[in-house]
């Protein structure tokens, strides 16, 4: 008896892609201005210094973070998006029931 | 007990190891973490509330020099974010990796072997700053020379939870994705925070990367776990799945590529152009979105299941947390503003911020946790007494509110008697009656503290007693009526 | 793993991290690998402070005890532990170190923080403080004499009786007198801003640096200059002329 996969509702996709949207597009953006500045800092004489250090580690982290959003990817874990929240709860009652633990009441 | 074998057939495909009938989870290790976690949230915070009563002038022991109440400052943070909130992370880790994974952790000896390193790093800490040899960093006033030992055991953490984490072969839940970003940050955020300026970096860029550490330390090793507990803990509690998978993963997205650069705003005053700290707003304007897509997610999880927050206290503690999260998050967004800088800093304004994230928010998360897990881990029936249980709530919740307020309009004031060039003593007197309230609230919030530790001492007695003539069954977490 | 391309992602991803943590030891120590930074030594070199050779007079038998001579060397003795215990001692926890540009903090302690001030050995790491309970203390040097801090150490609330700060007892020896410990932090104190233009004692002397101090003669007592009285209201004036 596994926990009952609804249909998701327009209502939510659609909360989904604005919400996706509204990060997106300003994380975008500030992060593009960020990058200015830091270019900008770059070219005063003490400032240049102490912005390498954060900005190099910054683009190799975001770099192996793409990286593992590509072997997501290839993995197909984006597939059907809404299962593993599904699975993880059956997953999760099964362990439950070994251990005596009764999911039937709320 | 749940063995690998039993889940292994029933998910095959999955990637399960199917070789052993050991349990999946050693329970005993999470119980040993977490009871480690609660000895030193008691001491943690009666260090805190000691250091308040200097501040009223009635400090008990200030001819002692192992007593300074300058040292036990250093106590009360180092004992909150290495003994209380790394350990009870450790032990909730362990619980969870290996349930939402199918796999165990690397190695159950090593697991036990950090069990035993990392008190004995948090215990040479408090020995350390107790007898003067503290660091100038901080939240990392680990003395230098545990630092490399403290680094080398979060690499071992990391490599003991990747290991059953990257073997999941089918889609991942989010809570895996927050806690393999976390595992890859915290080990370099620690090496930037307590090396670079130790060894390499002096002046006055030492203190830029030191306002990163401090923001990265929150953002980049708690605020990840912290979620992605969250985001097992909420579901399994109300057994019902998160309203959408599909926005947690934006959200986790979102702050894997936008939030370590945002810690960058500690960089005000440096040599950063003026006119462009203003593109931070709108950085800082995507982060706020980040978090309402995961206040979204939760609130709606909660909608049809409202009366969880009534009959479940574990779900009280992560939704008052969540709020509680919200609220710093929005303080945040005010606090870079360098408006704001000019009063706030250096008040008590910044303290007040300080209690909310990590006592409001994932301190609740972690009492939350233990509400649900530990009458489970200690196979007990229930708890010895849920009304006990309730009164740590409440004396937790109100004595953490009035205290963030209480600070707040301290901050306020102290900043503007500064700027109004008032005599210096004058901001002392103006804030006696604030920190008067302030030791009132700790005063609170350790005997709420106090019920909970009892609770779990005769939960545990109690078990002892019955052990011997009952099997036991069926933990109920903490589901019970709420009686405040 | 290898052949798949999910297999390459993860190892280039596991990559980068693990560049991170290279690039993140490396480029720093490029960078600041040739950074003026001034030891303990050329700090003292700088020259001593009066009020070091005022302790060292006024309680000769103890400061030769843990101290020996006055010289250049006894001092950065002195100012490295001084440090050592306001580091350990969580002074750094109610005092800043740190001036910012804003909020009248200039005219209060006299002359904004700037970059310079921050490059020697005491400020690694950097002591800008967190919280200020206390007043801020990068430009205290020379502002009190020594027998006020050594009462406030002793116990504050007997010079400021609404002080929070805590007793210090153990800077002390059983008869009163400062011990090596209190020496130490009094000398690292009574420093701190002395390399600044507002510092009181060199304020009629021009450089912004204290140039070295010569060895005190036979029987040298500390002056103060009969010009400009050391008080509050000269500060100000100090910053004016300075800001002019």
């Amino acid at each position: 008896m596994a926990i009952i996969r609804r249909v998701e509702s327009r209502a939510k996709r659609i909360t989904l892609w604005v919400m996706g949207l509204l990060i997106i597009v300003p994380g975008a953006y500030g992060f593009a201005e960020k990058m200015r500045q830091f270019i900008l800092t770059l070219n005063t004489e003490e400032g240049a210094g102490f912005t390498i250090i954060p900005i190099a580690n910054y683009f190799l982290i975001a770099g192996g973070m793409a990286c593992l959003f590509g072997w997501a990817m290839c993995n197909g874990m984006f597939g059907n998006v809404e299962e593993p929240k599904y699975t993880m709860l059956d997953h999760e009652r099964e362990l439950d029931e070994q251990d005596g633990v009764d999911w039937s009441k709320q | 007990m749940a063995k690998a074998t039993a889940i292994a057939a029933g998910n095959a495909g999955t990637g399960r190891i199917v070789d052993t009938d050991r349990p999946l989870v050693d329970e005993k290790l999470v119980l040993c973490f977490f009871i480690a976690s609660l000895s030193y949230v008691l001491i943690a915070m009666l260090a805190g509330l000691l250091f308040s009563l200097q501040f009223l002038q009635i400090y008990p022991f200030a001819n002692s020099e192992f007593f300074s109440p300058g040292r036990w400052r250093f106590v009360h943070t180092q004992g909150v974010a290495y003994g209380f909130i790394a350990n009870a992370f450790l032990g909730a880790l362990h619980w969870a990796v290996p349930r939402l994974t199918g796999n165990r952790v690397l190695s159950d000896k090593l697991s036990w072997f950090i069990l035993f390193a990392w008190q004995a790093i948090v215990l040479a800490t408090v020995v350390g700053v107790l007898s003067g040899e503290a660091q100038a960093l901080e939240w990392g006033e680990t003395p230098v020379w545990i630092d490399p030992v403290a680094q080398l055991g979060l690499i071992l953490v990391a490599i003991n939870f990747l290991t059953p984490i990257l073997k999941v072969k089918g889609p991942m839940y989010v809570t895996l994705w927050y806690l393999i970003a976390a595992f890859i940050w915290t080990p370099l955020v620690y090496a930037m925070g307590n090396f670079l300026p130790e060894y390499v970096i002096g002046g006055s860029a030492a203190g830029a990367i030191g306002g990163l550490f401090i923001h990265d330390l929150v953002g980049l090793f708690v605020t990840p776990i912290g979620w992605g507990l969250m985001y097992y803990f909420v579901p399994i509690i109300l057994k019902k799945p998160i309203w959408s998978h599909g926005l947690s993963l934006v959200g986790f997205w979102g702050l894997a590529f936008f939030y370590p650069l945002n810690g960058i705003h500690h960089f005000l005053y440096s040599p950063i152009p003026m006119f462009l700290q203003y593109g931070a707003v709108i950085s800082t304007i995507a982060v706020e979105l980040v978090v309402t897509t995961v206040i979204v997610n939760f609130f709606g999880t909660l909608v049809g299941r409202g009366d969880a927050l009534r009959t479940n206290l574990s779900i009280r503690w992560f939704y008052i947390g969540m709020v509680f999260y919200f609220t710093t998050c929005l303080q945040c967004a005010f606090q870079v503003t360098l408006t704001f800088q000019k009063v706030i800093h250096f008040t008590d304004w910044v303290v007040g911020h300080a209690h909310l994230v990590m006592f409001g928010v994932f301190g609740f998360w972690i009492l939350g946790m233990m509400t649900h897990l530990l009458p489970r881990l200690m196979k007990a029936r229930d708890w010895y007494c849920n009304r006990w249980n309730h009164w740590h709530f409440w004396l937790s919740g109100i004595g953490l509110f009035v205290m963030f307020i209480d600070l707040m309009i301290a901050g306020l004031i102290q900043g503007f008697a500064w700027r109004d060039l008032a005599p210096w003593e004058d901001s002392l007197t103006f804030s006696t009656p604030f920190w008067k309230l302030r030791t009132l609230t700790g005063i609170a919030i350790v005997v709420g503290q106090c019920f909970f530790l009892m609770n779990v001492y005769m939960t545990w007695k109690h078990m002892r007693g019955a052990a011997s003539t009952t099997p036991m069954p069926t933990p109920t977490g903490g589901g019970e009526p709420a009686i405040a | 793993m290898f052949e798949t391309r999910a297999g390459i992602f993860l190892i280039a991803g596991f990559g980068f991290f693990i560049l991170a943590f290279i690039v993140m030891a490396w480029v720093p120590i490029a960078i600041y690998q040739g950074e003026p930074e001034l030891s303990v030594k050329e700090l003292a070199e700088q020259g001593l402070t009066h009020e070091f050779i005022d302790l060292a007079e006024r309680y000769p038998k103890q400061f030769k005890e843990h101290y020996g001579d006055v010289s250049e060397e006894s001092f950065a003795a002195a100012l490295k532990l001084g440090h050592k215990i306001y580091v350990g001692e969580a002074c750094w926890h109610c005092h800043s170190q740190q001036i910012r540009p804003v909020s009248n903090e200039g005219r209060r302690w006299g002359g904004e923080s700037y970059a310079e001030e921050y490059q020697n050995e005491f400020q690694r790491p950097v002591l800008f403080g967190t919280r200020r309970v206390g007043p801020d203390l990068i430009r205290e040097g020379g502002r009190k004499s020594n027998d006020w801090h050594i009462a406030h150490f002793y116990k504050p609330t007997s010079v400021v009786p609404v002080s929070v700060m805590p007793r210090y007892p153990w800077f002390f020896d059983s008869d009163g007198y400062p011990n090596k410990k209190g020496f130490a932090i009094i000398t690292y104190v009574q420093w701190l801003g002395s390399w600044h233009k507002n510092y009181p004692y060199w304020y009629n002397r021009g450089p912004a640096l204290p140039t070295k101090t010569p060895e005190p003669p036979p029987g040298f007592e500390p002056t103060v200059d009969d010009e400009k009285p050391k008080t509050g209201v000269a500060m100000s004036d100090a910053e004016t002329n300075a800001g002019a």
